[in-house]
């Protein structure tokens, strides 16, 4: 424990640092202060690797506020897996801020920025590590605060304003859900305490279900509730962006994991609901992946994407679990968790080095970009391992959860249900639809960003960002290769042993059949490369123009999506004469859809304004109406209380 | 690692490396002699492999490392992928190599690599190939995995070496199932080869072709890795549908005679298919690519059925 309070101290410390100097512009500050933030991360991810390596779980009481409500801290095998995600990707992205933070941004604002990060950061730590959900719920508000005021950091753009408004008010009915649920489980049990509790009857259980899964599903994105996601990833740094998906969308995926299994008593119906919102999360997630060029926002659907993935796994395992199929419940869980943590790798990895494109370009929109592999050689290759990771490709680390969630479902035949497993192999083709696709949506973003000719002057003039905005992403690279290749081993280290292929043979098969291939090339080529223009059909010279972009690399997908998307076409011509034969001049757009938003969010904006005008009408009155409502109140009030004693 | 499984690994190897040119060469054989023509020798492929490798590379002044590692990413794992699929004997062991999902996604590595080398050259050309390729495989995909998930139904096992071992002993021609299954083979078999009716190996005409456009910019020996990889995914594909469907001289001992056997067999039923296809092939007409997905609908439907049928019988 003594560690951990190291540790704490140490991100406090970095605040603070920062915080004293905070009028005035020191490089030297700001370095010292993030480097308290790594070591910090360094002590967490040595002693949650301690726990989950040893099964040992930590417990330690703070303060004792109140006769009932004390801050708890236990730190168990599921909390320490947790804090592991959150403090590498920590350590990662303060390496990385070392030298981004100076970039991307100028003058005193940037002495915030240190600060802000530390309290997102101990917040979320606290979330998972506290043992009650009062506690929680005030980790929970921090940590919503803190991102709200980092994606706001760049405040003087409109559309930053836009979408941290829109962010606040989804987080903040996050929050009320929770506590709806929390105030229920307080009810039930007389108790703040994160525990099972056999006195909720089935009612409650249910209800509670419900208010935390909307709770955390509006923090985790899933669809319908996911629209702040691509909005808030987009105006915010990349850096914050990293830490939100890598990071905070997990921490709702631990409170869902947490409650739905060692608190509440999941029903068969529930793991089903979970299963049906991750795979529509993951399939619409990269179907509006697909369609976006806006770099970071194609990132966030992802996210979208991949939080569907693990819901994916908890769904199954609840299903598994109420059929009493262990062995593939736990496959299901185990899958589900080591994807959180190799989603909040590489999609950090992703978001990170999209920061460095998005600087050096000084743009957001791919169809500018190309060509950067020549340019940025470095960053490219990192991206391109995260590309592939979160692709699914053998050996990396992605391929590994999706291959467990694959083999899950293949087993989906041990239930007796038979319409439970026709809707398994439905969820199934649906899942292998998606991970194709986010494929597919990879060679687009790779390939239109760094490959073939650049798209505009900033582009080609880019140039490779200072190392330490490599460090930080090559760790995480690092990591990608790391956790897919020794998968096998690492579940064994921890005691676990899941039906799959170990990939080390597989990694070693490929470099053993590298050797003799690069012999047989050596041998023929000698090494020598000629190299020559793109042939183009006799064209004198290709350019940037006549390259494929991005709209056309997912056009054909978008046709065979068109029902989903729902283009829509608009055509204006007009014509100088009656009879509409000479043209005269015209418009024509192709407009994409924003279903969500205007069938679902903006009905129910729209509805909350006028309820609240028509109450701000009944506000706005003289004294004597006012006083009419407090005798009214009151009779009600002695009447219902009358009436229930 | 048991001596059963280096045996394994080497011959394999060779053999798929040996078998996969002839395979290729002879569909052109047969569909030339569908059209009338003479066509090339049988072993042209081989004549053009040794000469792509004696020519020198030309890569084009806009690509990058990515052209350069492509094809070795591409024949390393396709080979990789070879050791899932037993073509001569199935060995005793198979340290997770087997694993379905591995077995695809390992080629998956690979098309999505020659996909990013159609990008690389900046050429309208590649980019059309791989958007279009990376499409069909993206709407492909779900028919693949549900035939697969109904053969790890039927066969109860989500691994191919224990999928052999399995028809071998069973009945697998009169089981219904299975032969549902295996039509459903076949036509990933022609999508994934790029195969009429999905894309058309012959043309080099842009509005028709997928798989030539990705790799019009390779040369040399970088070309030849490229088709050589195609002609053992080729291969692949063809040896999982004739050892679901008609598995017999598959050798489980580790005698040279049954090797043998295993070698010969293996090369009749291939040769067999191969003819099959190019027949299959010259009477098809190639489809729209938007009008794949009824064929695709065809082969989900397939497998779906198959999987209705194990449930309820």
């Amino acid at each position: 424990m003594l560690l951990f309070a190291i540790g704490v101290g140490l991100c406090l410390l970095s605040a603070l640092v920062t915080l004293c100097f905070v009028s005035r512009n020191n490089p030297q500050v700001r370095k010292a202060a993030l480097w308290l933030t790594i070591a910090a991360g360094l002590i967490f991810i040595f002693q949650s690797v301690r726990i989950a390596l040893t099964d040992q779980s930590l417990n330690y009481t703070f303060t004792q506020i109140a006769p009932q409500l004390q801050f708890t801290f236990l730190i168990d095998r599921l909390a320490a897996f947790f804090i592991l995600i959150v403090s590498i990707v920590t350590v990662t992205v303060a390496i990385y801020s070392l030298r981004y933070v100076e970039v991307s941004t100028s003058g005193t604002r940037r002495n915030l920025f240190i600060p802000l990060m530390n309290i997102f950061i101990l917040s979320m730590l606290f979330f998972v590590a506290s043992a009650n959900s009062f506690a929680q719920l005030l980790c929970w508000e921090l940590m919503s605060l803190s991102s709200f005021i980092l994606v706001m950091y760049h405040y003087e753009k409109e559309e930053t304003r836009k979408t941290g408004i829109f962010y606040f008010i989804m987080t903040q009915m996050s929050t009320i859900f929770l506590m709806l649920g929390f105030i229920l489980m307080y009810n039930a049990t007389g108790s703040f305490a994160i525990a099972a509790s056999p006195f909720l009857t089935a009612g409650t259980n249910t209800l509670i279900f419900i208010f935390l899964f909307c709770g955390f599903g509006i923090k985790a994105g899933i669809i319908p509730f996911h629209k702040w996601l691509p909005y808030a990833h987009s105006s915010s740094p990349s850096n914050i962006s990293a830490l939100m998906s890598g990071v905070m969308i997990k921490v709702a995926i631990y409170g869902m994991v947490r409650y739905v299994i060692f608190v509440l008593d999941p029903q068969l119906w529930w793991g089903i609901l979970i299963l049906i919102a991750g795979t529509i999360s993951a399939l619409l997630g990269v179907i509006y992946a697909l369609k976006e060029h806006d770099i970071k926002r194609l990132l966030a659907y992802h996210s979208i994407e991949n939080i569907g993935i693990i819901l994916i796994g908890l769904g199954l395992y609840i299903i598994f679990d109420s059929y009493g199929l262990s062995d593939l419940a736990f496959l299901s869980l185990a899958a589900s968790l080591f994807h959180t943590l190799n989603h909040a790798i590489f999609k950090s990895l992703l978001f990170l080095t999209a920061g460095s494109v998005v600087e050096e370009t000084g743009t957001r929109d791919i169809e500018k970009m190309g060509g950067l592999v020549k340019t940025m050689p470095f960053t490219a290759a990192l991206f391109l391992i995260g590309a592939l990771s979160i692709s699914a490709l053998p050996p990396f680390n992605g391929f590994v959860s999706e291959l467990m969630i694959f083999q899950a479902f293949f087993s989906a035949f041990s239930i007796p249900n038979p319409y439970v497993v026709i809707l398994l192999i439905i969820c199934l083709s649906l899942f292998a639809l998606t991970s194709a696709l986010a494929a597919a949506c990879f060679v687009k973003a790779f390939g239109i960003i760094f490959l073939a000719m650049p798209r505009s002057e900033k582009a080609q003039h880019a140039h490779e960002v200072p190392r330490a905005m490599l460090i930080g992403p090559g760790i995480l690279a690092f990591l990608c290769i790391g956790l897919g290749v020794f998968s096998f081993q690492i579940f064994g280290w921890l005691g676990f042993k899941p039906p799959m292929p170990n990939l080390l043979w597989v990694f070693l098969t490929l470099i053993i059949f590298l050797i003799p291939t690069l012999i047989v090339m050596r041998k023929t080529t000698g090494g020598k490369i000629r190299r020559s223009g793109t042939w183009s059909c006799g064209l004198p010279a290709p350019d940037s123009q006549t390259e494929y972009t991005a709209s056309g690399f997912s056009e054909p997908i978008l046709t065979f999506f068109k029902p989903i998307y729902k283009t829509d076409k608009i055509l204006i011509r007009n014509f100088w004469d009656k009879y509409d034969s000479t043209f005269k001049n015209g418009q024509a757009e192709i407009k994409v859809m924003k279903i969500f938003e205007e069938r679902i969010y903006m009905p129910i904006a729209n509805c909350v304004r006028y309820l609240s005008q028509k109450v701000s009408g009944a506000q706005n009155v003289d004294l004597d109406t006012f006083i009419l409502y407090s005798f009214i109140t009151v009779i009600i009030l002695v009447l219902a209380v009358g009436w229930i004693l | 690692m048991t001596t059963s499984l280096l045996e394994y690994f080497f011959i394999n190897t060779f053999f798929v490396l040996l078998v996969s040119p002839l395979f290729m060469g002879l569909i052109k054989k047969v569909k030339a002699h569908m059209q009338g023509r003479r066509g090339p020798p049988l072993l042209q492929m081989y004549y053009q492999l040794l000469k792509l490798f004696k020519k020198e590379t030309v890569v084009s002044l806009n690509s990058s490392f990515v052209t350069l590692i492509a094809p070795y990413i591409n024949i390393i794992f396709m080979l990789a992928a070879s050791l899932c699929v037993p073509l001569v004997f199935i060995p005793t062991a198979n340290f997770g190599f087997g694993n379905v999902i591995l077995f695809l996604y390992l080629m998956v590595m690979a098309k999505i690599f020659m996909a990013f080398g159609g990008l690389d050259a900046g050429s309208s050309f590649g980019g059309m190939g791989s958007s279009r390729e990376m499409t069909i495989s993206a709407i492909f995909e779900p028919v693949v995995i549900i035939v697969v998930s109904a053969l790890a139904f039927v066969l109860k096992t989500f691994n191919i070496h224990e999928m052999f071992a399995a028809t071998l002993v069973g009945p697998s021609l009169t089981n219904a199932a299975l032969v549902l299954t295996g039509v459903a083979l076949f036509i990933i078999l022609i999508t994934e080869t790029s195969r009429v009716p999905v894309d058309n190996p012959e043309t080099h005409l842009e509005l028709t072709m997928v798989h030539e456009a990705m790799i019009l910019e390779s040369s040399g020996p970088n070309l030849a890795l490229m088709e050589l990889s195609h002609a053992i995914k080729n291969t692949l594909l063809m040896a999982m549908l004739i050892n679901i469907l008609i598995p017999w001289g598959l050798a489980v001992t580790l005698t040279p005679i049954s090797w043998l056997i295993g070698m010969l067999a293996f090369l009749f039923k291939g040769i067999v298919l191969a003819v099959i296809m190019g027949v299959f092939e010259s009477v098809t007409a190639k489809s729209r690519l938007f009008g794949l997905r009824t064929f695709f609908i065809l082969a989900f439907s397939l497998a779906f059925v198959t999987i209705m049928f194990e449930l309820l019988v």
